[in-house]
């Protein structure tokens, strides 16, 4: 059984192109179970985020898989072949492994090391499982790449640092405050960046959101965008002595905020910090005012230059992360091989326990006279001799380094000991191919 | 003895540096096991000397840092455990180690002055170490938040800022060892005035007794201290002195409470010379 791979990501297709592929979530169960429906597939796992459709199938079939993949594409998203095919790319067994463990790390997103990655390949193998689409072979790769998930992100940098403006500005508020659950926030004038701080500000659970604006029209339209309270305009300075957060984004031409006005509601603040992220340009805060003691001051170019700094140490981080994936693909496959070996195994014991079990019955008679006791410590002594006799072969047969060699071997013992003849009515244990989750219901 | 606890204690030092260096999490529980074995050890060592002496041994000045090493390693732990934030360590052990040579390398001997065998003196000094314990943790904390601070404010986000906890955690924990360092200095000093009181009467002649007055070196240092964190205490809740103000306070305060400890006791004192 292969495992295979095909679709379409962010590397290979242009955005118009992967919209026309894009599975919503709601449909993943119906997608699922239709690509399992084809005869050359027996799992399947749908990966769709904004930037990739990808479809991982178990195939004893791969090139036959990839055929009926492009037609179930093309058939599900009414979109002709030959639009997409140019753009498609299929992967199968140790490079779609690698390729699967890549997306989970965050080592193939757009933006490297993003977080929610993890996440989506995680809630796409669940939905493939609640449809029962998953068996063993997807079972185990998908487990193996939560866990190359984590790893990448415990053991290296990679997803450290907020890379967009919005995200360096709240992360920095969460350094200045701890836990933003019930602080304030102001927002001076509407804008795009304002609106989005504003958003991210709320789902960290800020307490309240105050909204000024010199139209008190574009004040309410924003406090009901971003959950906030609008107040008028003459009443913004006053806010200033209450706040923790302020985000300022007018259009005016000179400072709204002075360094005497905000000394005045230090004065009220008994000391307590106060972040301002100055997004409008040209600024809305004098510079002067990040001197006062408790005071930081960010504007956009500080922000920038943060995410600017984040996007190189997270690019540093990215050989790292390679080497991780590549350690554990070769772990996964090494073990994939392992399973491999285990119907051999598995014939190769049966074969020694069937030639002990016969042995001892045609001593039977000559055994005659022993106690039950002594009759017991036979079979048992007996036992012990096949087990050693057999450690060695199969700790070796587990950890040949790779599938050619391990057909050889397998072949070779199944000769050797007539595991064919002697097995004809079990699964043939010298199979060229890894069989690893083969079930074995003996 | 008291090298066994300094051995692991270097341990526990070198594996908080590396955690810090690396943000690895299992690194990080290993200098925490570290650690706990290490005052697990104190903890035996201390308690052999108790039982010699009959008395916690902070009598004689060696002994007194190995107790107060001691006191400040179960603070920090406490801190550790409660709060899960393992990147104090690296700032904390380095003053657990070098305060911790001093015993190891000149055991001392208790000596048992009548004058000391009384309760309020056990309660003066315990207090008095408790103290020091919680300063200690409060100027590690502030110097931490005085680094991260300049970082922010700067712009230049680097090294702590990805490793230390926020400036209001901080800011916090250092409240809380502040007061709580307060309340044992203010307790360790009125108790030690009413044992000085009471000891007068019964030693006439001792010339440590004697010598106990505001201008004796090591009880006006105490005093500077007591003030130092009063104002500290004082001007969080009034002035607004909180973040790098109370963290630069906390620090100086520290370095006098030091100042007291070692220099002062090894050297100028003319009272608490009971060894």
């Amino acid at each position: 059984m292969h495992f295979f791979l095909l679709g379409v990501s962010h590397r290979t297709a242009p955005v118009d192109l992967r919209e026309r592929l894009d599975f919503s979530s709601r449909d993943l169960g119906a997608a699922v179970q239709s690509v399992t429906s084809r005869p050359s597939m027996t799992e399947s796992v749908v990966l769709s985020t904004c930037n990739r459709s990808e479809i991982y199938v178990a195939s004893s079939d791969p090139a036959r898989a990839r055929d009926e993949l492009v037609s179930f594409l093309s058939g599900y998203h009414h979109v002709p072949a030959h639009v997409f095919q140019p753009h498609v790319f299929a992967l199968e067994d140790s490079a779609a492994v690698a390729h699967l463990f890549r997306v989970a790390a965050g080592l193939d997103s757009l933006v490297v090391g993003e977080p929610q990655i993890l996440g989506q390949v995680k809630d796409a193998f669940q939905s493939a499982a609640d449809q029962h689409c998953v068996g063993p072979v997807l079972r185990h790769v998908f487990r193996w790449s939560f866990g190359v998930g984590k790893r990448v992100r415990t053991e290296t940098a990679l997803g450290e640092g907020a890379v967009s403006v919005s995200f360096a500005a709240v992360s920095l508020a969460r350094k200045i405050f701890g836990n933003l659950q019930g602080r304030r926030v102001l927002v001076v004038g509407a804008g795009e960046i304002s609106t989005l701080t504003a958003q991210h500000l709320r789902s960290q659970g800020v307490g309240a959101i105050v909204i000024a604006s010199r139209t008190y029209a574009h004040a309410e339209a924003l406090a009901a965008d971003a959950g906030g309270v609008a107040v008028p305009w003459e009443g913004m300075l006053h806010e200033l002595s209450s706040a923790d957060i302020v985000v300022t984004a007018t259009g005016s031409p000179r400072p709204i905020i002075t360094r005497a006005q905000l000394e005045a509601a230090q004065a009220h603040r008994r000391g307590s910090p106060l972040f301002i992220i100055d997004v409008a340009v040209p600024r809305d805060v004098e510079a002067s005012v990040g001197d006062i003691e408790q005071v930081f001051l960010y504007n956009v170019d500080d922000l920038q230059s943060i995410v600017q700094e984040n996007l190189s140490r997270r690019a540093a981080e990215v050989e790292r992360a390679e080497s991780i994936v590549n350690e554990e693909v070769a772990r996964f496959m090494a073990w994939r091989r392992s399973r491999g070996a285990v119907p051999t195994v598995v014939a190769l014991r049966q074969r020694f326990e069937t030639i002990r079990k016969s042995e001892l019955q045609r001593l039977d008679g000559k055994l005659g006279p022993l106690t039950p006791d002594a009759r017991a410590r036979v079979d048992e002594v007996t036992r012990l001799i096949v087990e050693k006799l057999l450690v060695e072969p199969t700790e070796q047969l587990k950890a040949l380094p790779d599938e050619e060699t391990q057909a050889a071997y397998t072949e070779a013992v199944a000769r050797l000991f007539r595991l064919h003849e002697h097995d004809a009515d079990q699964t043939a244990p010298a199979s060229p191919e890894p069989t690893p989750e083969r079930p074995r219901d003996r | 003895m008291n090298a066994f606890p300094l051995f692991l204690y270097v341990i526990a030092g070198i594996t908080y540096a590396t955690h810090f260096a690396r943000r690895n999490p299992s690194i990080g529980r290993a200098a925490t096991t570290a650690l706990l074995v290490g005052a697990l050890v104190h903890t035996f060592v201390i308690g052999m000397q108790t039982m010699e002496v009959r008395h916690v041994p902070f009598a004689n000045p060696s002994r007194a840092v190995s107790t107060f090493v001691w006191l400040l390693t179960l603070s920090y732990l406490y801190l550790e455990l409660t709060t899960d934030e393992r990147a104090m360590g690296v700032f904390i052990l380095p003053v657990v180690v070098c305060l911790q040579i001093i015993p190891a390398l000149f055991p001392g001997m208790e000596y048992a002055d009548p004058v000391l065998d009384s309760p309020w003196f056990g309660l003066h000094v315990a207090s008095l170490l408790f103290a020091y314990a919680s300063f200690a943790l409060a100027g590690v904390l502030g110097i931490t938040y005085m680094l991260q601070f300049k970082e922010i404010k700067k712009k230049h986000l680097g090294y702590f800022y990805t490793r230390l906890p926020s400036l209001q955690v901080l800011d916090v924990m250092n409240s809380r060892a502040v007061t709580i360092g307060w309340l044992f200095l203010t307790l360790g000093v009125i108790v030690g005035a009413v044992w000085t009181m009471q000891a007068r009467p019964l030693a006439p002649a001792d010339p440590n007794l004697r010598a106990m007055a505001l201008d004796d070196p090591k009880i006006f240092v105490a005093m500077l201290t007591w003030a130092i964190y009063s104002f500290a205490v004082v001007a969080r809740r009034t002035l607004g002195w909180t973040g790098r103000r109370a963290a630069w306070l906390s620090a100086l305060g520290f370095a006098f409470a030091m100042l007291n400890f070692l220099p002062i006791k090894y050297f100028v004192t003319t009272s608490h010379t009971f060894y």
